[in-house]
Parts: structure tokens; C-alpha cells; sequence
């Protein structure tokens, strides 16, 4: 097996829709600081604690400049022990301040991330499928997580450190200046010297950083691919050239994490250079002046301490420019996703559907996912209350795009979808679906207990209900057998039931929900005779008296249909019960043949 | 405590070196950061007490001189530690996807793909953070203190007694509030996992949550979830708020007892001077400053040896099945392909290599030199099972195997999967070219083989059409060829491998059943005399075989061919009927079952 890098990556034409305008920085930060700044007064309550801290911390070295002094005999010990009452209280009050600020800080931040967190969730909840086709759920998942990782980080870290280190710069330039004019000057002269050389640092290892995330990911792919064929490698004989292969790639990528993580970790050494060359200066210059009598030696270890206090804040803030980029663009997606609008809407006025009587007609209907790709044309037919409707075709003839229109989580392009003679855009979307029940191909359930699991089908379903549905479905027996019955938690999508299982509970969930019509995507195929003759069973049951349509996946399940529609590329090009399409000997016919008798007669010839 | 990282300390011996070099130089950078500040007392007594401007500036140019030296000491401790995370991440890496490679089948199921890139990956990140972190700090607080405590006995022993205790209280102060907050991090983590996982099936469930309309009721789930995040985040995140200013007052109240206590001596007793007082204030803050820092890297610390242990769980796990010491290769020139199914009872094991349940029971089936046999059965009956026992995926409970009279376990593994070739239920396709892909098998196969074996698969057809054809590009996981082109290019793969015995194991499900029959024949023209396993769903896939075997839970109901079948067993013309919507012999009577 060989490896290369490259790689064809499948485009895909409904990204492009994704791809939102862009929100200047500043913009997305205010409107961020929003989900902060809800609680005002505690939000400038923690900006004044902020304050106090800092002038706090910036007062203390001044102290100990005046205990210095003292201790240097500028005055009595007398004297000195008033000065370290005022340190040992400064510290206190400072500890308070800082103590109740970053709990503040903390509680805002936390507050602030669970507010967005759920205005997103909920937003989710309103968005049409179409928002979930353009990626999948893995994408949606990833970048939901790590975007709301990044702006949490902002919320927690970034903001308190940003305004903190801000306000210590203010501060100590002032208690400086105050103290002493040309000292400050010796103090500020290598800032700039420090700023340039981290920004430089951070310039040379952006490009490596971007190269070793190539590289990561080029390895993570390849580890991926092994891992999930690892069975195959091993029937084919592959294992150890995998491992060379693998060994190849880590030492690349042991190389560049090596010169990457070196230049973000040799910053912080030459800016040390630069600090103590700094404090060396200082300290020449002040005990220059100190001589001369111009000031205290005290104000000189001021000096230094102050010196030292502007570090911090001035190498955190390209730190935290980088936080503020990173939380930017994860704003930028976050936002973008709360400004999606609903692809389907509820017309102005839209009225409650109450008592169905099931009869559903399609005039004319056109169709597409993607504009311009028409996934059905010209589709006509009527559903009389009551009849079973079979769907056949090829795969991707449309058979299941007729039950997503049906249910309106798309809106058709042209002609009408009528119910009892309505078109179903002046119903609720909500109280639409409430009158169509659904078995969909993929028999999902939630990781609850079964009783949760089938209530969920009906807000208010008594536990009743539900085991009479679970009785009718044939779901009753086996559930009995659980270990806790209804109350079994289920694991993660059902996985401690077996398909058949599954199938047979989200029979019984349709059941509990009782609607007028049903849509059911049948996918039977992969379990045993038995179990197939129970769900067939608990189907019947659930159609009796509603208006169904089912898609099938194999002929013998829709035979004894009212209609059956047989749909091909998008059209509907024949349709009439089994024994008529049979007669006409036209695609259905060729169809069946060909699913079965051919197959019998080839083997009879054999 | 962190007995992962000692364990990996053992196994790892490569660059024990560059750990030594890098304590060596954290050592060095500590004491002359520590002799820079020392120098200020000079500054102070013969400097500027003594109004001597030429000990100021010679004192001066010491500090900056001995600052250069610091920073080659740093920046080789940063070079060092790098390395040596480095080199432990691309061991880990390594040594573990190695280990990964010598697991059988049963090893594979028990970790899961995903979970096995987890740990080869974020695992390994957090291992290497910890150690960054723990060679370039952990012992930057002893040696500090040390070195402070060294420069204290030289300037004045008598304060030695004094830094010792101030050191020890703040130290006690500040661990004491760390103590279980390792505990808060994981119930935060625990949140956070109910948050995505509550977020993951929602969006999992999105059909489902629409067509009954419950967005409500899956707000208010999202919304407990994450009240109930904000609320566990609180809790560490309120222990880091007192942790920090708490120190910070602790090192300004320490230095007004250092003034308090040696001020007296300067000011009263005169055994001390202004410029000591200086430097052992500045020496103390110096030395809480990494104390403070461990509260930092504790996290990572703790993150990486649970990382480490999950990895470590990979290493120490045996492949199921092993090589007999005593195995044989046989003649591959003489092996005819019968197989003996000798009483075979199977179950999968768990992580301690007990059974759990049985995939089959007493098994006991021969097949023919070039027999084509089909396995028929619902999901879970043990058509796989079965035949993955043949090239020894998994070992049997009970009886056992033979290929030629030969067990199969006495066969190196290496030429029992030469001999027999496998389509497996999941096609996977390598990157790569489509060549480097069919002839995985067979590297020295010449381009007629490949072609012929690509053309019975049927892949030849839309390979050709492919502007590079064989040497068309495979992207990640073939993502770039449809689930039938798939299947066809691994059956093309176990074709050219010019096995012994083939199995596809429900390898033509994504095939029409036109193109299904034509595969079927094409495979018997190729090559007809060897043995050839079908595993299928669908009856169409086995309705030609010489023998069908039916199983049901995991035991042989029925075997024989179709119109045998159809006259013995009733759980075979139940099948028929299911799938075929009539019994065979019931075709005439007009179709309705």
C-alpha cells in the first residue's frame, strides 16, 4: 500500500450556499460581549474590583520603596512597622478585591458562554433540514464544540486577563510617572524592544505552525484510514508496512512539532534578556540618582518591582490578541448559524389542522434539493382517506422526497401538496407533522428508557398508552425481557436492542403519537423471518384506517397497496394496483421479473 | 503517584540524554536568574550606600553579562525538553500504532477505530504537553528554593530558619487550596461530555425530533445540561479565583515580615545590611513564583497520566491469536482448497479472553476442492463468524478447522491469509492508486492478472473509463469511488491475490443483481478451481451455489442445493417468501403469498 498526499476531496455544490458574508472584528466582539454585559451591574461591578486590585497591587511595591527608605535611615523603626501595617492591609484588601473580582469574572464568563450555548441550541431546533444537509452531523458537531471552546476561553480567560493587563499598564505608568519622571523613561525604553521581538516570534512561527497542522492532519488521516481498514490490512498482509509507513510520518511530524513548539518557547527566554538587561538599567540609572540624592533608593527597588509588574501585562497582550482573533471566528460561525433563517416558514395566519380525514393530493409537483436539479417533476396523484400508497422505484427515483415534501421539510417548487382539499402551507408546520406519523428507514432512539423513548412520540402519552402501543406493535414481550422492562436505559442509539427490536419500538412510538396519516420507510431486509413477520404484523396494525405511504425497498411489501406509484427519475410513470401494473407488462413488471423470476429462471437453466 | 509515567520511563530509554542535559541547563538558568538578583545587594551596599559610582556600573555590566549566559542556559532547556517530549510523542505514536498492527480481529473489536485515534492522537498530545511542561517546571521549584536557600546561608545563615518557614507556610497555604480540584476538573469534563453528547443526538435525531414535534422538550433537555455545565465549571473555576490573589498577598505579607523582622536587625541590631534586606525579599518572591506556577502544571500533569494509562491499557493488551511456535508452512502448490468444519463451536471473548455467548454451535460441514457454497441467514445467525474462522480471524472455542487435512492453526498466518482471500462485509479502499489497491494481495502480479481479476470483478468497466485508469488516484478511505465501485475493487483485490479458497462476505450487496450474476459467473470462468465462499443477505446472491448452508442463532439448520432446500426446511421457503414474495414452487399459482 503506498501513501500519498494527494487527495481528491469530493465537492460538494451545497457548501457553497455556506459560506456567510464576513462581520468586522470589532463587531463581532460587542455583539459577543452582549451575552457578558446582560447582567450590567455585576459586569461594572467587577470593572471597579478590577481597578481596586490593580491600584492595590500597584501601591504595594511603593510601600515597600517607603520601608526601604526607612529601612536605609530615612527614618525610626517606629516608622516602619506603620508602613507594614499599611502593606499586610493593602495585601488583605487587595486579596479580597482580586478574590471576589475573578469570581465575579468567572460567574459572568460561565454565565455568559451557557446563554449563547443555549440561544444556539434552541436556534438549531428552529432550522429546516436543509441546513442539515449542507454538512454533515460530525461537521456540525466539531465546529459547534470547538468554536464554543475558543469563545468560552475568551469569556473565562481571555476578557478578564485583556482588562486586568490593560489597566495594570494605566496604573503602573501612572504610579511611575509620579514617581519619578526619568526613571520611567529608563523603565519604558526596552518595551518596545520586547513587544518586537515577540511579534517577530509569533511571525516566524505562524507558517510552521500552519505547515505542522498539514502535517497532523495528513498523519491523522493516514492513522484514521489504517485504523478503521485494520481488518483488511490484516487479511492482505499490510500490517508492518502500515507501521513503516506510520513511522515515517510521526518522525515528520516529531520534526516539525520539535521547531515549532522551540520558536514559540525560545520567545520567552530573549524577552527575559531583554527584561534583565532592563532591570540592570534601571538599576544603573536609579543608583546613579540615588547618589546624586535626587531620590531614595527605595523608589529605586519601586522602580524594578514596577518594571517586573509591566512584563507580564505586555507579553500577555499578544496572547490575548491572538485569543481575541480565534474567539472572533468562532463568533463569525456561531453568529452566522443564529442568523440562518428558516428555509420553511409558517404563513402569516397559518391555521391549526384539526380532524384528518386523510385525503392527499399532489398537483403538479415540482421539486429540487439544489436549484436547478430537479428531484421531482410533474408529480399528480390522489390518496383517498384510508388507502395504503406503495412507492417503488430505483434509489434515488425520489421515493423518499415525496414523504419529506408531504411532511413540509422542504417547500416544493411548483404545483400544490393538498390535505382534505388544503393545501398544506395554510396549516402550522407543527400541528402538519402532529397528523403524520413517521417510521423512518433509520430506526433512531434517544439514550433514555423505553417508556421515554415511546412518550416522546406525545407530550402527556400516559405509561397506558404506551404499553398498549408497545402490545399492538409486538414491542411488549421483548421489552418485558430487559432487565429493568420500560424503564431499561437504552445505550447510546440503541444499541443494546437489536435492529429488529428497534424497529419494532419506533412502531409502537408511532402508535403512541396515533396520527391521521403515516409515512413509513421500511427497511426490513436485514432481519430474521420471524422478527420480520412480527414488525409486517405491527405495521398492519398501525396503517389500519389512516392514509399510509410506503416506500419500499422490496416489491413483496407493497403488493396488496390500494395504489402503487412507480416513480423513476423523478416522475411518476405508472401507477395502479399490483395485478393492473402487472398486466401492462410495463416498468414495474420488468422491475419484478427482474428482481425475481429472472433470477429463478437462470437458476432453472443453471 | 504517576506510576504511567514511570512505567513509560522503563519502556522508554531513548533519550534519557537529552532529560539529563535539560535538568542540567533548568538547574543552571535558575541559580544565575538567582546570582543576577544576588548582585543587588553589591548595588545597594557598595554602590550606592557607599556613593561609589564605578561598583554600580561594573555591577551593572556583570548582571547584563550573566543575563546572556542565562539565556543560552534557558533557550537550551526549551531545546532539550522539546526534544524530548518530541521524541516521547513519536514513540508513543509509533510503538503503540505498531503494537495496534500485531492485534487480530477480536483485539480490533473491543477498541474501536475511533477510539484507538483517540488515543493515538489526543492522548499522545496530552502526554507530550505533560511532559513539556513537567521537564521544563516540575523541578524548577525545588532547585529555586535550593539555590535560595544556598545564597541565604552565604549572605547571612542567621535568616536561614526564617525563609525556610515563610517558604513552608505559603507552600502548605497554597497546595492546601489545590487539594481535589483535580476531582471538580473531571466532574467539569463529565458536563461537558452530557452537553455534546445531549447536542449529538439531537442532531443525530433531527428527523425524529421534528416529525413529532418535541423542539420543546429538547430545549429544555439541552437547557439542564448546560445550567447543569455552567454549574460544575463554576466550582474549579471559584478555587482558581481565591488560588492567585491568595498568593500574591501571601509573597507581599511575606516580604513585610522579611522587612519587619530583618529591618530590626539593620535598623537595631546592625548585623544587617540595607542591600541583603533587598535581595531577600526579592529572593523569596522569586522563589514562590514557581510554587505558584506548579498549580499551573499540575492540570497537564494529571491529564497526561490518565492519557497515558489509556495508552498504555493498548500496549499491554496480547493479539488473540498467536503464532504456534511449531507452525508449518505447507506446499501452496499442493493445496486443493477442501475445507473441514470439525465440530467447531465459537464464541467472541471479552477483554479477559472469557466467551460471551455463542456465535456457533457444533458446527460440522465439508466443502469440495472449487465448490462454490453459500451462507444464508438473518443478521446475527453467524454467517461471518463462520467464515472468518477459516483464515484464523478468530480462534474457535471448540473442534477445529482444516484446510487439506492440515488445522488451520498450525499453518503460519502469513500464508493462511495467501491462501485464502477475503472480501470483507466493509470495503475499504486504501489511498493510493487503484492498482497499488487490487494488487494489495499480490504485489508481483503482472498488469494481465490485474486486469483479468478487475474484469470478473466487473471494475475494469469503470476503471478504464477513468483518464489515468489504473493509475487513478484513491483518495482517504476510497471517498472517491461510489460503495458498488468500492465492493468491486475489493473483490477485484481478492481476486488477483489468486487465492486458494475465496470468501466474499456479503461483498455484492451494493450490486444490482444483473451486475451480481455476472461477477458469479465471471468469478467461476476465472478461476474454477478454487473454493469459493459467498456470504449474502439476499437469497438471489446464493439461489446457484453447489450447497447453501443455512444457519439460524448461530447452528446449521439446512444445507444442500436450492430445490433441495426448498423441500426440506421451512425456515428456507419462509426466506423465499420474504424476500421473494412468493415459494418457489408456488410461482404459478399466481404470486400472492
Amino acid at each position: 500500500m503506498s501513501v500519498s498526499s494527494q487527495s481528491q476531496p469530493a465537492k460538494d455544490p451545497r457548501q457553497a450556499a455556506a459560506t456567510p458574508h464576513k462581520l468586522p472584528t470589532f463587531k463581532l466582539l460587542r455583539r459577543l460581549m452582549g451575552y457578558i454585559t446582560a447582567s450590567r451591574g455585576r459586569f461594572w461591578l467587577a470593572m471597579v474590583l478590577v481597578l481596586v486590585s490593580v491600584l492595590l497591587a500597584a501601591l504595594l511595591p511603593y510601600l515597600m520603596g517607603l520601608a526601604i527608605n526607612i529601612i536605609g535611615g530615612q527614618g525610626a523603626y517606629s516608622d516602619l512597622l506603620g508602613v507594614l501595617v499599611a502593606m499586610v492591609v493593602a495585601s488583605l484588601v487587595m486579596w479580597l478585591a482580586g478574590w471576589l473580582r475573578n469570581r465575579l469574572m468567572s460567574a459572568l464568563a460561565e454565565e455568559g458562554l451557557n446563554r449563547l450555548r443555549k440561544a444556539l441550541f434552541d436556534h438549531i431546533q428552529t432550522l429546516s433540514l436543509n441546513f442539515f444537509d449542507r454538512q454533515p452531523i460530525g461537521e456540525l458537531m466539531s465546529s459547534v464544540t470547538n468554536d464554543m471552546e475558543v469563545i468560552g476561553n475568551f469569556f473565562s480567560r481571555g476578557l478578564s486577563q485583556g482588562v486586568t493587563a490593560l489597566m495594570t499598564i494605566i496604573v503602573v505608568l501612572g504610579f511611575m510617572l509620579f514617581l519619578s519622571i526619568p526613571l520611567t523613561i529608563t523603565a519604558v525604553i526596552f518595551l518596545p524592544f520586547m513587544l518586537g521581538v515577540a511579534a517577530i516570534m509569533g511571525r516566524i512561527a505562524g507558517p510552521g505552525f500552519a505547515k505542522l497542522q498539514e502535517q497532523l492532519s495528513e498523519t491523522n488521516g493516514f492513522m484514521e484510514e489504517t485504523l478503521g481498514g485494520a481488518k483488511t490490512l490484516i487479511a492482505y498482509r499490510q500490517q508492518a508496512q502500515a507501521g513503516d509507513t506510520m513511522e515515517d510520518l510521526s518522525i515528520i511530524a516529531r520534526d516539525l512539532g520539535a521547531k515549532s513548539s522551540l520558536i514559540g518557547l525560545v520567545t520567552g527566554p530573549l524577552v527575559n534578556v531583554a527584561q534583565t538587561a532592563q532591570l540592570a538599567f534601571i538599576a544603573l540609572v536609579g543608583s546613579i540618582l540615588a547618589i546624586q540624592g535626587a531620590l531614595g533608593i527605595g523608589i529605586v527597588v519601586a522602580f524594578l518591582n514596577y518594571s517586573e509588574m509591566l512584563q507580564g501585562p505586555v507579553q500577555q497582550l499578544s496572547q490575548i490578541y491572538n485569543a481575541v482573533l480565534q474567539a472572533a471566528a468562532g463568533a463569525q460561525r456561531v453568529f452566522a448559524m443564529l442568523d440562518e433563517t428558516a428555509t420553511v416558514q409558517d404563513k402569516p395566519g397559518a391555521r391549526d389542522l384539526n380532524n384528518v380525514d386523510g385525503l392527499v393530493s399532489f398537483k403538479d409537483v415540482d421539486f429540487s434539493y439544489v436549484q436547478g436539479r430537479k428531484v421531482l417533476r410533474h408529480n399528480t396523484f390522489t390518496a383517498q382517506p384510508g388507502q395504503k400508497i406503495g412507492l417503488v422505484g430505483p434509489t434515488g427515483a425520489g421515493k423518499s422526497t415525496i414523504m419529506n415534501i408531504l411532511t413540509r421539510y422542504y417547500d416544493i417548487d411548483a404545483g400544490g401538496i393538498e390535505l382534505d382539499g388544503v393545501d398544506i402551507t395554510e396549516f402550522s408546520q407543527v400541528s402538519l407533522r402532529r397528523s403524520i406519523g413517521q417510521v423512518l428507514q433509520e430506526a433512531f432512539l434517544f439514550s433514555d428508557t423505553v417508556m421515554n423513548n415511546l412518550k416522546y412520540a406525545r407530550e402527556g402519552a400516559t405509561d397506558e398508552e404506551c404499553i398498549a402501543a408497545a402490545k399492538q406493535a409486538n414491542a411488549h414481550d421483548f421489552i418485558m425481557q430487559l432487565s429493568d422492562g420500560y424503564n431499561t436505559v437504552l445505550t447510546e442509539r440503541g444499541a443494546n436492542l437489536s435492529q429488529g427490536q428497534r424497529q419494532m419500538i419506533t412502531i409502537a412510538r408511532a402508535m403512541v403519537a396515533n396520527p391521521k396519516l403515516l409515512v413509513l420507510d421500511e427497511a426490513t431486509s436485514n432481519v430474521d423471518t420471524r422478527t420480520e413477520k412480527l414488525i409486517q404484523a405491527g405495521l398492519r396494525k398501525l396503517m389500519e384506517g389512516k392514509t399510509s405511504f410506503v416506500v419500499a425497498h422490496r416489491l413483496s411489501t407493497i403488493q396488496d397497496s390500494d395504489q402503487i406509484l412507480v416513480i423513476n427519475k423523478g416522475e411518476i410513470i405508472e401507477h395502479g394496483t399490483h395485478d393492473e401494473l402487472m398486466a401492462t407488462q410495463g416498468f414495474y413488471y420488468d422491475l419484478y421479473m427482474s428482481q425475481f423470476k429472472g433470477k429463478l429462471a437462470q437458476f432453472a437453466t443453471a | 503517584m504517576y506510576k504511567n509515567f514511570r512505567k513509560i520511563l522503563v519502556i522508554y530509554k531513548g533519550a534519557r540524554g537529552a532529560l539529563l542535559v535539560s535538568q542540567v541547563l533548568l538547574f543552571l538558568s535558575v541559580a544565575t536568574n538567582q546570582v543576577i538578583m544576588a548582585l543587588n545587594a553589591r548595588l545597594i551596599n557598595d554602590g550606592v550606600q557607599a556613593n561609589d559610582i564605578g561598583v554600580v556600573i561594573n555591577t551593572a555590566v556583570w548582571m547584563i553579562g550573566l543575563t546572556l549566559l542565562l539565556t543560552v542556559f534557558s533557550i537550551g532547556n526549551a531545546l532539550y525538553a522539546v526534544m524530548f517530549a518530541e521524541g516521547t510523542a513519536n514513540f508513543l505514536r509509533v510503538t503503540t500504532f505498531r503494537k495496534v498492527q500485531t492485534f487480530s480481529f477480536g483485539n480490533l473489536d473491543r477498541f474501536r477505530t475511533g477510539d484507538l485515534l483517540v488515543r493515538l492522537t489526543a492522548d499522545v498530545n496530552n502526554v507530550k504537553s505533560a511532559v513539556l511542561f513537567g521537564v521544563m517546571n516540575l523541578l524548577q521549584a525545588p532547585f529555586t528554593i535550593f539555590v535560595v536557600l544556598v545564597i541565604t546561608w552565604f549572605l547571612a545563615p542567621s535568616q536561614l530558619w526564617l525563609m525556610v518557614t515563610i517558604m513552608a507556610v505559603v507552600s502548605v497555604i497554597l497546595f492546601s487550596l489545590l487539594r481535589n480540584i483535580q476531582k471538580l476538573f473531571k466532574l467539569r469534563q463529565d458536563a461537558l461530555d452530557r452537553v455534546n453528547n445531549t447536542l449529538q443526538e439531537n442532531l443525530s435525531g433531527v428527523r425524529v425530533v421534528k416529525a413529532f414535534v418535541r423542539e420543546p422538550y429538547e430545549r429544555q433537555r439541552f437547557a439542564t445540561a448546560s445550567d447543569e455545565l455552567k454549574q460544575a465549571a463554576l466550582a474549579p473555576a471559584y478555587r482558581i479565583a481565591i488560588f492567585l490573589p491568595t498568593a500574591m498577598s501571601l509573597i507581599y505579607i511575606a516580604i513585610a515580615v522579611i522587612y519587619l523582622t530583618m529591618g530590626r536587625e539593620v535598623m537595631i541590631n546592625q548585623t544587617l545590611s540595607l542591600g541583603e534586606v533587598v535581595v531577600f525579599s526579592q529572593l523569596l518572591a522569586a522563589a514562590l513564583v514557581p510554587i505558584t506556577m506548579l498549580a499551573y502544571i499540575l492540570p497537564y500533569l494529571e491529564a497526561g497520566e490518565a492519557s497515558l494509562g489509556r495508552i498504555i491499557e493498548v500496549l499491554a493488551d496480547t493479539p488473540e491469536i498467536q503464532e504456534k511456535p511449531d507452525a508449518q508452512r505447507i506446499d501452496p502448490a499442493k493445496v486443493q482448497g477442501r475445507i473441514v468444519f470439525d465440530n467447531v463451536s465459537f464464541g467472541y471473548r471479552d477483554k479477559d479472553g472469557k466467551p460471551i455467548g455463542q456465535a456457533l454451535q457444533n458446527i460440522n460441514l465439508t466443502i469440495e476442492p472449487g465448490e462454490t457454497v453459500g451462507f444464508l441467514g438473518a443478521t446475527g445467525a453467524g454467517k461471518s463468524s463462520l467464515v472468518n474462522l477459516i483464515p484464523r480471524f478468530y480462534d474457535v472455542t471448540a473442534g477445529r478447522i482444516t484446510i487439506d487435512g492440515v488445522d488451520v492453526r498450525d499453518i503460519p498466518q502469513h500464508q493462511l491469509h495467501k491462501l485464502v482471500a477475503v472480501a470483507l462485509q466493509e470495503s475499504v479502499l486504501f489511498t493510493g492508486t487503484v492498482r497499488g489497491n487490487v494488487l494489495m494481495g499480490n504485489v508481483k502480479a503482472d498488469d494481465d492478472a490485474m486486469l483479468a481479476a478487475a474484469q470478473a470483478a466487473d471494475a475494469d468497466s469503470f476503471v478504464s473509463n477513468i483518464p489515468e485508469s489504473y493509475d487513478a488516484t484513491v483518495a482517504r478511505r476510497g471517498a472517491n469511488f461510489s460503495g458498488g465501485q468500492r465492493q468491486r475493487l475489493s473483490i477485484a483485490r481478492a481476486l488477483a491475490a489468486e487465492p486458494k479458497i475465496l470468501i466474499l462476505d456479503d461483498s455484492t450487496s451494493a450490486l444490482d443483481m444483473a451486475t451480481e450474476a455476472h461477477v458469479q459467473g465471471a468469478v467461476q470462468t476465472l478461476i474454477g478451481q478454487t473454493t469459493k465462499l459467498y456470504v449474502a443477505q439476499r437469497i438471489s446472491t446464493v439461489l446457484t451455489a453447489d450447497k447453501i448452508v443455512l444457519l439460524d442463532g448461530g447452528k446449521q439448520v439446512a444445507a444442500g442445493r436450492h430445490n433441495e432446500l426448498v423441500k426440506q426446511s421451512q425456515l428456507y421457503r419462509d426466506i423465499c417468501i420474504s424476500q421473494l414474495g412468493m415459494a418457489p414452487e408456488l410461482q404459478d399459482a399466481g404470486g400472492k403469498s
